[in-house]
């Protein structure tokens, strides 16, 4: 099986079957990520979307190492153009509060899943939960991914984590 | 241990989650988008190169017109030249030689080098 670098490579040179490839490989952390983000499938879907073509546009630009990190740091810039269109300007501090998301009635009654569990979460805690926990980030690519300090994503994913267990836990017991 | 091993069951959580998604009609929209990104970036090229070649062969007449007689004038320009550099050049060499005859031979010897050389490079 061809390593990304060499599908990147040949994606570089115009081979579109080598970027399929690509995208077949990460569309689901991508998405996974965009969705998780925006607190939407349709719009984490979107994201995901322009993602790709961005990446498609700046294949060239691809320097080695982890592609997950370089495609997830596209997925995040992309996330951020969304939120200034939707004028949702939230700092990301601990002290952000939590977004509520545009959910129905009957969803709100469900029972509390994974990722409700992660809705509940604060805005920045969030953001680091799924850039570690769930697309697999490093703490240093998640820093670097954000442009955060390396301690401040740290403890948010610790925190993030802890509170993600407990709501879990709770969701269990009930 | 690594950092992502104390929340590895969570990790399994979302990677199950993501590894769900279907990834076939995704990845067909995704390249979709490509292609058509890439036609309208040919059209776009392609029509303003042909747009650019069109005031090109425009001008052509124009530039022709100003290529007319000008061989003419380079050769004019060739012939003439030398003739009145070598004149102004003996002339001042004349003056520095009456003035100091060492002067004529550092102008011998400049000759000689530049003819030797130019010789082997003919070689």
């Amino acid at each position: 099986m061809r390593s990304d670098p060499d599908l990147a490579h040949a994606a570089a040179q115009g081979n579109e079957a080598a970027f399929a490839e690509l995208v077949r490989r990460h569309q689901g952390k991508v998405r996974g990520m965009a969705r998780r983000l925006a607190g939407s499938e349709a719009t984490g879907d979107d994201i995901a979307q322009v993602t790709f073509l961005t990446a498609w546009q700046k294949i060239s630009t691809y320097a080695g190492g982890t592609f997950s990190a370089w495609i997830c740091t596209i997925c995040w810039r992309e996330f951020l153009q969304w939120r200034r269109r939707q004028k949702m300007e939230i700092e990301f501090d601990e002290t952000a509060e939590i977004i509520p998301f545009d959910r129905s009635a009957d969803q709100n009654e469900m029972r509390m899943d994974l990722t409700r569990a992660l809705e509940t979460l604060s805005e920045a805690q969030r953001v680091c939960v799924v850039l570690c926990v769930a697309t697999g980030l490093t703490h240093q690519e998640a820093a670097d991914v954000t442009g955060w300090p390396l301690g401040t994503v740290k403890s948010h994913v610790l925190r993030g984590v802890t509170l993600l267990r407990t709501r879990l836990e709770n969701t269990n017991v009930a | 241990m690594r950092e992502q091993d104390a929340y590895k069951d969570l990790s399994d959580l979302f990677r199950a989650g993501d590894n769900a998604l279907p990834a076939e009609p995704f990845t067909r929209q995704v390249m979709g988008n490509v292609r058509r990104q890439k036609m309208m970036r040919r059209l776009v090229v392609g029509s303003l190169g042909l747009a650019g070649a069109g005031i090109a062969a425009l001008q052509l007449p124009a530039l022709l017109g100003e290529w007319v007689g000008v061989d003419r004038a380079v050769t004019a320009a060739l012939t003439t030249a030398p003739t009145e550099l070598s004149t102004a050049a003996i002339n001042q060499l004349s003056t520095a030689a009456m003035s100091n005859p060492v002067w004529l031979a550092v102008a011998a010897g400049a000759a000689f080098c530049v003819f030797a050389v130019s010789a082997f490079e003919r070689a």
